[in-house]
């Protein structure tokens, strides 16, 4: 637990000194959230919530994979990761505090775009957006649980940067089928159950994505 | 003679079908120093990769403790000191964070002032909560050193410890490796020439074409071949 802690503040610490991701994410953010929403330009009800919805889950998406990817090569700089690896720290609790730290740039990048949504969706700040987080949160839980452990394969690779979505992104198919389902429930206000069966499917993948990452990490972490 | 702490036996490495390494053996045992002089490219910082466990050798066996390197136990890592090219040090973290940091992450008790007494160590005491960004090649090199040692390893592996040194630098360092070596450390060190590893008591190996021979057997061929060359071009 300590270790732990101490590669997750290490890393909360870099970057609220670099303050590179937050804002990158955050302006990422932004840019989809305005570009779709002229694209689509939705009226109100059903279709505008839908619409809302991808959008915010496109968002998600990208900032998902910058959030994962600094995590991740922050450890690239002057070979930083080889200590780690030399380290008495267990792989795991490397994963555990890489995965902790996407998810938590992801939050608070996603925060940002939830404020951002309902404003340029004309929305209103009120129980529907609220059923929205936990849905919002699973996806990031389970996106940045996905993203750090391809992150760490393609860190290595010549064209990393372009290997990490074509890898993420069609894994994650399902799961962003099923947030975008439940964050459009959520927003149009429809019955409970509904919106459940879509969150127990975020549940699943995040059980599978982090569980997979948890075992698969160490194998991707070593060197040649 | 106690079993050695570090052991290549046999140890070959290639990058596709380029080797860098053949069948090289080494050891090193508890309280000694072993020193690989090589050239540029000879492979040098292949080989204490390979004994850090951070590469998977090609063939034969790197071992610490007598156990592969590759698979150490983090018990046994504990009890590992890599001084790398790299420095491994955070840039935008302080000196103090970051030797407080990997005093944490090794079990170190009191790890603040761990790291305090270490950076007064290597005479880095005054920067103490300066930016690594802002540092000078040399003194990086002090404070990936207090990172190597600050968890007084039984095993140390030194690439050109005294690269970028200043003279009180590389004095600062010759002093810690030798309180190393006077703990019990098994010490292995590359550089480019015997020099002052020599003068600590190391025991000086060539590597050349992928192999390790003692220095006086280097000499030796390269003494022989000076004739041959003569000949050639008389």
């Amino acid at each position: 637990m300590t270790s732990f802690v101490a590669v997750l503040r290490k890393d909360l610490l870099l970057e609220v000194r670099g303050g590179q991701s937050v804002v990158a994410l955050g302006a990422l953010s932004l840019l989809v959230l305005v570009v779709l929403v002229f694209a689509f330009n939705p009226g109100g009800g059903e279709q505008g919530a839908e619409a809302a919805a991808g959008a915010l889950w496109v968002a998600l998406v990208f900032s998902g994979m910058l959030g994962a990817t600094r995590a991740v090569s922050a450890e690239n700089e002057n070979g930083c990761i080889r200590a780690l690896l030399m380290s008495p720290l267990d792989r795991a609790a490397l994963y555990a505090a890489k995965l902790a730290a996407a998810f938590i740039f992801m939050a608070v990048a996603e925060a940002a775009s939830i404020i951002l949504m309902v404003l340029f969706f004309n929305l209103e700040f009120d129980a529907r957006v609220l059923r929205l987080v936990p849905a919002v949160l699973l996806g990031a839980l389970g996106f940045a649980a996905l993203a750090t452990l391809l992150a760490g394969i393609s860190s290595r690779l010549r064209g990393g940067d372009l290997v990490l979505p074509l890898l993420a992104v069609p894994m994650f198919v399902p799961a962003l089928i099923a947030g975008v389902k439940a964050s459009a429930s959520a927003l149009s206000g429809a019955a409970v159950g509904e919106f459940a069966v879509w969150l127990k499917v975020l549940v699943a993948f995040d059980v599978m994505f982090v569980a997979a990452g948890y075992l698969l990490f160490e194998y991707v972490a070593e060197e040649e | 003679m106690t079993a050695p702490l570090i052991e290549a036996r046999a140890l070959c490495k290639s990058f596709g079908p380029t080797p860098v390494l053949r069948d090289v053996n080494l050891s090193v045992e508890a309280g000694r120093a072993a020193a690989v002089i090589g050239a540029n490219g000879a492979g040098k910082s292949t080989l204490i990769r390979l004994l850090a466990g951070l590469s998977a050798p090609s063939l034969g066996a790197a071992l610490l403790f007598g156990e592969p390197a590759r698979s150490l136990r983090p018990e046994l890592r504990r009890r590992v000191g890599l001084l790398s090219h790299q420095s491994m040090l955070y840039p935008n973290l302080t000196a103090r964070e970051n030797l407080e940091f990997y005093a944490t992450l090794y079990g170190v008790q009191d790890a603040r002032a761990v790291a305090i007494e270490w950076l007064e160590r290597v005479a880095l005491g005054a920067a103490a909560e300066a930016r690594v960004r802002g540092f000078s090649r040399g003194m990086e090199q002090r404070l990936a050193l207090a990172r190597a040692m600050l968890a007084r390893p039984d095993v140390l592996m030194l690439d050109e410890p005294f690269a970028a040194l200043d003279a009180d630098g590389a004095a600062l360092a010759a002093a810690l490796v030798r309180e190393a070596m006077d703990r019990g450390c098994a010490v292995l060190a590359s550089a480019h020439s015997a020099g002052a590893l020599a003068e600590l008591g190391f025991a000086v190996f060539a590597l050349g074409r992928g192999t390790v021979m003692s220095a006086e057997a280097a000499a030796a061929r390269r003494s022989a071949a000076r004739p041959a060359l003569a000949r050639q071009l008389s």
